[in-house]
C-alpha cells in the first residue's frame, strides 16, 4: 500500500520523533493546554523536554517557561509547529 | 510483507486467512483515517505509520474538539498521536483523497 504513486514512504512513530527533534514543536496535553517550544529531547513514553516554551489555554497565551518536562501519559499529540 | 512487524504472532492466523486487527490498520496506511479518542476529540488525516501501541503518525490533519458551545477545528501539517488515547480508527476512502471537513 505504501508503494502507490505519489505516496511518501511509511513513517513509523519512532522515525517521526527523530525527525522533529530539535525543532519548534507543538504538544497538546489531556487538559486541553498546548505547549509550543523547541523540542530538546523525548523518549518512547512521549516524555518531552522543551525549551522556550509557551503555554496556551483556550488559544490564549497563559505563561512562558524556560525549560519544561512534560510527562508522556498526558500527551495527546506532538507535531512540528505549523508555519506561521 | 509489513505485517511481519505488526503481529509477531500472525503466522498462524495468516495461514487461516484471518486478518489481525493491526493488519487492518496497516492496510489503511497512505489513506485518510478518522480517529476518535476516549475524550471528546477526533482527528482526520492521512495515516503515515503506526506502531504496536497504535501510536499514529498522521499528515494533513484536522483536529475536532467538541465542546458545549460547538466544535473547534484546527489544521496541523503532521503529528504523532499518542495511542493511549485512541478509541476508534475508521479508514476513509483511498490514498490522499480529501474529505470535505
Amino acid at each position: 500500500m505504501d508503494s502507490m504513486p505519489g505516496q511518501h514512504e511509511t513513517q513509523r512513530p519512532a522515525d517521526f520523533l527523530r525527525q522533529i527533534l530539535g525543532r519548534p514543536a507543538v504538544v497538546k496535553v489531556n487538559n486541553g493546554a498546548e505547549y509550543r517550544g523547541n523540542l530538546v529531547c523525548l523518549d518512547g513514553y512521549l516524555n518531552i523536554v522543551m525549551e522556550g516554551t509557551e503555554e496556551f489555554v483556550g488559544g490564549e497565551l497563559k505563561r512562558r517557561y524556560g525549560d519544561v518536562f512534560l510527562r508522556g501519559n498526558n500527551v495527546i499529540y506532538v507535531g512540528p509547529a505549523p508555519a506561521k | 510483507m509489513r505485517s511481519a512487524h505488526v503481529g509477531a504472532s500472525s503466522s498462524g492466523d495468516e495461514a487461516s486467512g484471518q486478518l489481525l486487527p493491526l493488519e487492518l490498520v496497516d492496510v489503511a496506511i497512505g489513506s485518510r483515517v478518522w480517529v476518535i479518542l476516549k475524550s471528546a476529540r477526533e482527528f482526520r488525516g492521512i495515516l503515515r505509520g503506526f506502531d504496536e501501541f497504535v501510536n499514529l503518525v498522521l499528515e494533513d490533519v484536522t483536529e475536532y474538539q467538541f465542546t458545549e458551545s460547538g466544535t473547534d477545528t484546527r489544521q496541523l501539517p503532521s503529528m504523532l498521536l499518542n495511542g493511549s488515547n485512541v478509541c476508534v480508527l475508521v479508514p476513509e476512502g483511498g490514498a490522499s483523497e480529501r474529505t470535505a471537513a
